[in-house]
């Protein structure tokens, strides 16, 4: 299983912190993920791919859009905004 | 000039009560823009070497930017400009809304303020009068900021003010200067204005901004209107930027506790997700902003909400251990009210708690004033807040000058955890998690940086990897430092940045729209690395060395103690490595000195008279420049 976990607008428009998925990538997860959150669908993940200005940190480390990155049992990804002004 | 620009700047004399028009070439309004470009110009020319930037030498310059008084959306934007008190080097902070307008419509480019009235005053510019009018009634008071504006919209109808609180007349190092609920917040220029005892600078004016292809600029305006309202900003109009903390927390890249750690337990609390759910009553933006980044949030029922930002919510909380939204909203409102820059502040505090708990505090007033001061004590906060904007006591007079000086006063130990660069205390981007960013705040001007560096936009992009970056940051860096500078200038909002997809190429045609130059992106693109270069000139006129460019002992060589970037290490190798690539990529020596060849590439042989800059700027020169075939001579020699 594969914990996405929800921060900013995505978390505000799904009403929820995080989704519990099932994928072997990213690609995967962001297809699941518009599925279980349909708000997030196109907006933020579409046809198993991020929108552009969001990005994902696989276990909260080095962040990525890229649909092909692995994903191992237990890994948590963290779906964030990547306009990070402040 | 077909547009946008006038052509001349205003030189008030605040000791005669006078006022001098000067008359600005028109290359060299295309060489700087206007805004930030503008003000490190005329702070050059209009300062000696070497000056107190709390003395009648020193000016304090509002430069407008040519698309101020345009349709433009963000553009109602002006940038403040000085010797920063807190630093010694350059201060240049941007400020938005009616101030900026009315300020445009006096016809003035730039509004430089020097001298020192004889007594409190506040310095009336209408059009192209200038009258000094004592204020004494308004000073020392402790009335707060936005009572003061109103007093004096008044007193005196039609204008629109730039005011200093407490703090600046005080002359707090980071004291700052508001307009409107907006805030020119870093640096100390609040300071410079209070040395000064200028309580506050009107502007009235009937000039009427020309835009050289009106049609066009319609179109354009239209078209970035209708841009600016896409995914990119969407951040900002649903949660502001305190959206960033809890995002930043789950990265372990949130400064907690005077960077003991970044990742903070309390954070849920004072999140941007939180706060919108449990207390927000409203929102709001600058003058002529499609965008309305602003969230006012309610600190205790029934009393007018406050208006807070990341880097506020940020400084006087997890930095200072604090995660009660009511303190940290209420100690928000507090900086406000006094005029005091809250990440300087909180900085400045938690630097505090935390020699308080180490015991650094020497015997007397300041142990006893210190005894059981902790992290997260909201009460101490924000009586601390107080006591540094009025300079009471002995531990408000030593916060008030700032976490570099007071580490000073306190010893090596404080010294290696003082949270500042260049004196500047730093933003909230943990740079042992954005190491993009690190090399941002290290190289940066002004200090300590987030705003004349976006570097973290290359740690937020998957393109560097954020917790091992090398030399291939550089070139990041150096990109968004030059699109600051260009947005600085102009001056647009930085967060129209993200939709802009041909940044360079769609400026040049803002600018060209307006003023009629048909300015390119490439020469936009030199022009931006020339502005970095001005401002880099003036630091090093005023002392700049190579060790300044580096960050606090404690951010190097210790694991991140927890989170998700738990056990990350940044090394004072590695950062001096991304320096020297730095250095190396603006066309400068390694360690940061910049040759002669670099001055006149960019062009700014001829713009800066050198040869009247007087003596400390050529022995600057001199070191500078050695290892030149010139060396020895002096730049007017040269000239
Ligand atoms: S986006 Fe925010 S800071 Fe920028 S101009 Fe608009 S309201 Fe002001």
């Amino acid at each position: 299983m594969i914990t996405i976990e929800l921060f900013g607008v995505p978390r505000m428009r799904a009403e929820r912190d995080s989704v519990v998925v099932e994928a072997d990538s990213l690609g995967e997860a962001f297809r699941a993920l518009g599925v279980a959150c349909p708000a997030l669908d196109p907006t933020v993940v579409q046809e198993g791919r991020l929108r552009s200005h969001y990005l994902v940190a696989v276990n909260g480390r080095q962040l990525t859009a890229d649909p092909a990155t692995p994903l191992r049992e237990g890994d948590v990804v963290v779906l964030l905004s990547a306009e990070a002004g402040g | 000039m077909n547009g946008g620009w006038f052509g001349r700047y205003l030189r008030v004399d605040a000791s005669l009560g006078s006022g001098q028009i000067v008359t600005i070439e028109a290359a060299a309004l295309r060489a700087v823009i206007g805004g930030a470009g503008l003000g490190a110009w005329l702070l050059l020319r209009e300062t000696p070497a070497g000056f107190d930037p709390l003395g009648p030498d020193a000016a304090l310059i509002f430069a407008f930017g040519p698309l101020g008084g345009t349709p433009l959306t963000t553009s109602a934007k002006l940038a403040v400009v000085a010797k920063s008190p807190l630093t010694g080097r350059i201060g240049d902070a941007l400020t938005s809304s009616d101030f900026a307008l009315a300020g445009k419509r006096t016809g003035f480019d730039a509004i430089v303020v020097r001298g020192r009235a004889a007594v409190p005053s506040v310095v009336l510019v209408d059009g192209e009068r200038v009258t000094i009018a004592p204020c004494e009634d308004l000073w020392g008071g402790g009335r707060p900021i936005g009572e003061v504006e109103a007093t004096l919209r008044e007193r005196h109808p039609g204008f629109e003010f730039a005011v200093i609180g407490a703090a600046g007349e005080r002359l707090v190092r980071y004291a700052g200067v508001v307009n409107g609920g907006r805030h020119a917040g870093r640096g100390g220029l609040g300071a410079v204005l209070g040395a000064k005892r200028i309580k506050a600078v009107g502007v009235r004016g009937t000039q009427r901004v020309a835009i050289a292809d009106p049609p066009r600029a319609v179109a354009l305006a239209k078209d970035l209107a209708r841009r600016s309202l896409g995914a990119a900003t969407e951040k900002y109009r649903e949660l502001g930027t305190v959206a960033n903390l809890a995002t930043f927390n789950r990265l372990a890249a949130l400064p907690t506790r005077n960077f003991q750690a970044s990742t903070f337990e309390g954070a849920r609390e004072v999140s941007g997700e939180e706060l919108k759910l449990t207390r927000e009553r409203g929102r709001g933006s600058c003058a002529n902003c499609t965008i309305g980044c602003e969230h006012f949030y309610e600190v205790t029922p029934g009393a007018p909400a406050v208006k807070a930002e990341y880097e506020s919510v940020f400084a006087l909380g997890p930095l200072c251990g604090i995660a009660d939204p009511a303190v940290v909203l209420a100690a928000a409102r507090a900086c406000d009210e006094l005029g005091l820059d809250t990440i300087s502040t909180g900085g400045t505090i938690a630097f505090a708690m935390e020699c308080a708990e180490r015991g650094l505090f020497p015997r007397g007033p300041l142990a006893d004033e210190t005894e059981g001061l902790r992290f997260g004590d909201g009460a101490r906060l924000l009586a601390l807040i107080d006591a540094i904007a009025h300079r009471r006591g002995a531990l408000g007079d030593l916060l008030a000058e700032g976490s570099r000086s007071a580490a000073a006063r306190l010893g090596p130990l404080a010294q290696e955890i003082a949270p500042h660069v260049k004196g500047l205390e730093i933003p909230g981007y943990d740079p042992r998690a954005l190491q993009t960013m690190a090399l941002g705040f290290a190289v940066g001007t002004r200090g300590a940086d987030h705003n004349r560096s976006g570097a973290y936009e290359a740690d937020f992009s998957g393109k560097v990897d954020r917790l091992a970056a090398g030399p291939e940051a550089a070139a990041y860096a150096i990109a968004s430092e030059d699109r600051a500078a260009v947005m600085d200038s102009l001056i647009l909002c930085k967060f129209l940045r993200g939709a802009l997809t041909d940044f360079f190429g769609e400026c040049a045609e803002l600018l060209a729209a307006v003023t009629g130059d048909a300015i390119g992106a490439d020469e936009l693109r030199a022009t931006a690395g020339r502005i970095v270069l001005l401002k880099k000139l003036f630091n090093v006129r005023e002392g700049w060395t190579p060790a300044e460019d580096t960050l606090p002992a404690r951010l190097f060589d210790t694991p991140l103690p927890s989170g998700a970037a738990k056990g990350t290490v940044l090394s004072r190798a590695r950062l001096g490595a991304m320096i020297e690539a730095y250095n190396l990529g603006r066309g400068w020596r390694a360690d940061g000195s910049v040759p002669r060849e670099a001055v006149i590439a960019a062009g700014l042989d001829g713009l800066v008279d050198i040869s009247g800059l007087g003596r400390g700027w050529a022995e600057q020169k001199e070191r500078i420049l050695q290892g030149g075939e010139e060396t020895g001579r002096s730049e007017g020699e040269r000239r």
